[in-house]
């Protein structure tokens, strides 16, 4: 088994390179003189042929292109993104908080989405083929199917203006987490409640429950041994949906007004700040890979095959 | 970024529909006494540092004050009691104000302004676009109220430019980090009626009034700048209450639609005020382009005529500019002057290029002249949805007239890189706007990277030239109005600035607010003088 993790963490590092190069380069292939995006984020008026030379030299864009990407590449390894175009600030100083306050919301969602979705799938499961099974796996299509920035401004106009509940934007108080945690539960329960489902219905065909019923065993214990069952299967799964909803919370983030990684992104897009662009596709990239390693391995654990294979 | 926009509005479409006809009710902008405004903006108000360009202009306003003040009735003393301006025009003494301290109790005195006006210059590369810095050559200290700004030759606009919200305004000596600001400062202390007392980084800031304001104290006491996504979650937010003004913004967007702002009117809680003119929004066509049929004045003249700019300022633009005949409005500093209409005139138009030897041959629907085809290019900027439909609906009219126009969209930065390079036979740009019009737009004319190419074509450019050369060093003001009369007549002859919409800004206010004005900048609202009822 040691060895097995050893291998997908050394196959994770090559793959970090090549994203961390193609964010690079695509951002360097932008038909524009980053010397000038830097000045244009600094808000300066006209931009002379001085100024831009100046510019160059103090961000050392005058380098080779391999050099500038190197420099980058081990500033980045020590968490140093270089500075904010716009603000001139640290982009961890920046990026730090932002994350956290994203992760906050990424933890308390997937949370939900993980009760929600084990209570549904077993639901389903045990009431298979009936009308509770076929109701909720309808609602649950037609939710997963509206799209979340419409379902946000919805809530927003009912919960929060119409019926004056709750804030409307923000992050004050837990109160502010009601409405887009709920939106994103929404959005995405409904997907992970059928894989739980699915591998519950598999597992209730199996020979051990049939052995354990002929046994004479409660349905209780065998209810239980079944579900053990069936959320390790689902368990990679519930790995791979954190950085999912990671990088999805920018929508969200936006009609929230949330302080996360998703609006600080949207607006380093609109002013062209490349240094937080870079850096945020690098985190959930390594956010990506980590996740996914991570529930490679727990898979691996509960199936020895597995790690026979690689 | 296209697609965030796209899901606001159909956001706001599909809460149209499911909402249906809003009751007064829901839209509750807190019928209890309001004491502070809080107002929503796309952007961080950034590093405050009057020195840079990176901070929000609105909020630099409240706390930093400069020398002079430009108002509709010219320049007016404002940390300056008075001045004197030596005959040459080189000399400028100013007395200042004795009551006035900064945020952090500092004094404000010569040996400031002094301070600041070095701090400023010591980063001269950056504030090149300003003609005044590259014209001052000494700031010195008199007495303790008394300060003299000596400059190499006499330039007219030097009290315009002290006026403007950056970068000639005050911050605290206490906040210089080793006697400049180019690198950064410690503090944000600096004259004006509020204070900068809380700040989060892209979520809120908070501005205190400054009970010791020379002014005497603002009667609000909060103003709090709020960072909200434009559109949708604006709108939600004004309807609750909790933000309860907005603005266009410094970039000149506005956050909310049409649409939004009518329905938030007409609840009763909110007002619209609109400013007068602040910009003028225009296609430059290049005179220079020597093979083009652009560099022609009939042509250019008959473009002028095609254009229909009622409908384009009443349907394209929702009725949120006014139409622009002349390059500047009228109520823009020596820009009175009595031009000639060119109306929407599709006759005239063909009458003019018939006259100029453009005909139509049997059978095309493009006009000929000496074997050439009359077909031009107009750049528009491809982030601006307006522009592009402007660009189309001003295409399917120049046809009508026999003029066949392609219509490119491209980045931004890349249109500016035409403007400079003379790559471009027609493109959209706008003024530089209130304050800076009409001496930043019109010394842009001789500017290579401006528009030296859009006006260097025409038959009396050096005339033109010349005139621009005097109006910046004349003292004599009755002259200074004769020469900008005779420059904007002889560019508005020549049809080089194709003049169609006016901006103005736009300021979405609670019913009950009093005293909302706007100054002779679009960066900057005078918030002290506002009140509730």
């Amino acid at each position: 088994m040691g060895r097995y993790i050893v291998k997908r963490v050394v196959i994770a590092i090559p793959m970090l390179l090549i994203i961390s190069f193609l964010t690079f380069l695509f951002i360097n292939l932008a038909p524009l003189d980053p010397a000038e995006v830097v000045l244009k984020a600094q808000g300066v008026p006209t931009i002379t042929d001085e100024l831009m030379a100046q510019t160059k030299e103090e961000l050392g864009m005058d380098r080779l292109f391999i050099v500038q990407y190197f420099n980058w590449l081990i500033a980045s390894l020590q968490l140093d993104f270089g500075s904010s175009y716009v603000t001139g600030k640290p982009v961890w100083s920046l990026l730090g908080p932002a994350f956290l306050n994203t992760f906050k919301l990424t933890i308390v969602s997937s949370f939900f989405i993980i009760i929600l979705s084990i209570l549904l799938g077993v639901i389903c499961a045990l009431q298979e083929g009936r009308v509770m099974d076929k109701s909720i796996r309808g609602v649950s299509f037609f939710l997963t199917a509206i799209p979340s920035y419409w379902l946000a401004s919805m809530m927003i106009w009912f919960v929060s203006v119409k019926l004056d509940l709750l804030p409307t934007n923000g992050m004050t108080s837990y109160q502010s987490y009601i409405l887009p945690v709920t939106v994103i539960v929404i959005s995405y329960a409904g997907i992970y409640f059928r894989n739980v489902r699915t591998s519950m219905i598999s597992n209730l065909n199996e020979d051990y429950v049939l052995y354990g019923r002929a046994c004479g065993l409660p349905e209780k214990t065998i209810t239980i041994h079944i579900l053990r069952n069936s959320l390790q299967v689902a368990m990679s799964i519930f790995g791979m949906a954190v950085p999912i909803i990671l990088g999805s919370t920018v929508v969200i983030e936006n009609v929230f007004a949330w302080p996360g990684l998703g609006s600080l992104t949207v607006r380093a897009i609109l002013s062209r700040d490349f240094p937080i662009i870079q850096a945020y596709v690098l985190i959930l990239a390594v956010a990506f890979i980590a996740f996914n390693t991570l529930s490679d391995i727990i898979t691996a654990a509960m199936n020895p095959k597995i790690r026979n294979d690689l | 970024m296209m697609f965030v926009s796209f899901i606001v509005l159909i956001g706001r479409v599909l809460i149209a529909c499911a909402g249906g006809e809003e009751s007064d009710a829901d839209i509750e902008a807190s019928t209890q006494a309001q004491e502070e405004i809080v107002y929503a903006t796309a952007q961080d108000i950034n590093d405050m540092n009057p020195h840079l360009y990176t901070g929000s202009m609105p909020a630099q306003g409240m706390i930093y004050e400069s020398l002079v003040e430009n108002t509709e009735e010219g320049i007016k003393p404002l940390l300056a009691e008075s001045w004197e301006i030596s005959d040459d025009g080189t000399v400028y003494t100013f007395h200042l104000r004795e009551d006035v301290t900064f945020h952090d109790g500092e004094p404000f005195n010569a040996e400031a302004v002094k301070k600041n006006i070095e701090a400023v210059q010591a980063n001269a590369e950056t504030h090149a676009w300003i003609k005044l810095s590259t014209q001052i050559e000494d700031c010195r200290v008199v007495d303790e109220y008394t300060v003299e700004l000596t400059l190499s030759e006499a330039y007219y606009p030097t009290l315009v430019e002290l006026s403007m919200t950056r970068p000639y305004v005050f911050i605290s000596p206490n906040d210089f980090i080793d006697g400049e600001t180019k690198e950064g400062v410690s503090g944000f202390h600096g004259t004006g009626p509020y204070m900068l007392t809380d700040h989060k980084v892209d979520e809120y800031a908070t501005f205190t009034a400054h009970d010791a304001y020379w002014g005497g104290e603002p009667a609000i006491e909060t103003i709090t700048s709020k960072v909200l996504p434009a559109g949708e979650t604006t709108f939600l937010a004004l309807q609750k209450g909790e933000v309860n003004f907005v603005f266009t913004d410094d970039r000149g967007v506005d956050t909310l639609d049409v649409e939004a702002i009518d329905q938030l009117v007409a609840s009763g809680a909110y007002q619209l005020i609109r400013s007068d003119a602040m910009n003028t929004k225009m296609i430059v066509a290049n005179s220079s382009q020597d093979e083009s049929p652009v560099s022609e004045r009939a042509v250019r003249e008959a473009i002028w005529h095609a254009i229909d700019r009622e409908t384009i300022a009443e349907e394209i633009l929702d009725g949120s500019e006014t139409v622009a005949d002349t390059l500047f409005s009228s109520n823009i500093m020596y820009a009175d002057v009595d031009l000639d209409v060119r109306s929407f005139d599709l006759e005239k138009a063909t009458d003019i290029l018939d006259e100029a030897g453009w005909l139509l041959e049997d059978g095309s629907n493009v006009r000929m002249k000496d074997g050439n085809t009359l077909t031009m290019t107009l750049y528009y900027d491809s982030h601006s949805s307006s522009q592009k439909t402007q660009a189309e609906f001003i295409q399917a009219t120049l046809i009508e007239a026999g003029v066949q126009l392609e219509i490119v969209g491209e980045e931004s930065t890349s249109i500016a890189n035409r403007r400079s390079t003379g790559e471009y036979e027609l493109l959209f740009n706008q003024t530089w706007g209130l304050a800076y019009d009409p001496q930043s737009t019109i010394a842009a004319f001789t500017s290579e990277a401006s528009y030296l190419h859009t006006t260097s074509g025409i038959a009396e450019a050096d005339t033109l030239y010349q005139k621009i050369e005097e109006v910046m060093v004349t003292t004599d003001e009755d002259m200074r109005q004769n020469l900008y009369g005779d420059i904007l007549t002889i560019v508005h002859d020549e049809a080089v600035f194709i003049p169609i919409s006016n901006g103005s800004l736009t300021v979405v206010a609670p019913a009950e607010l009093e005293g909302v004005s706007f100054k002779q900048t679009q960066f900057e609202l005078p918030f002290e003088h506002m009140s509730f009822k």
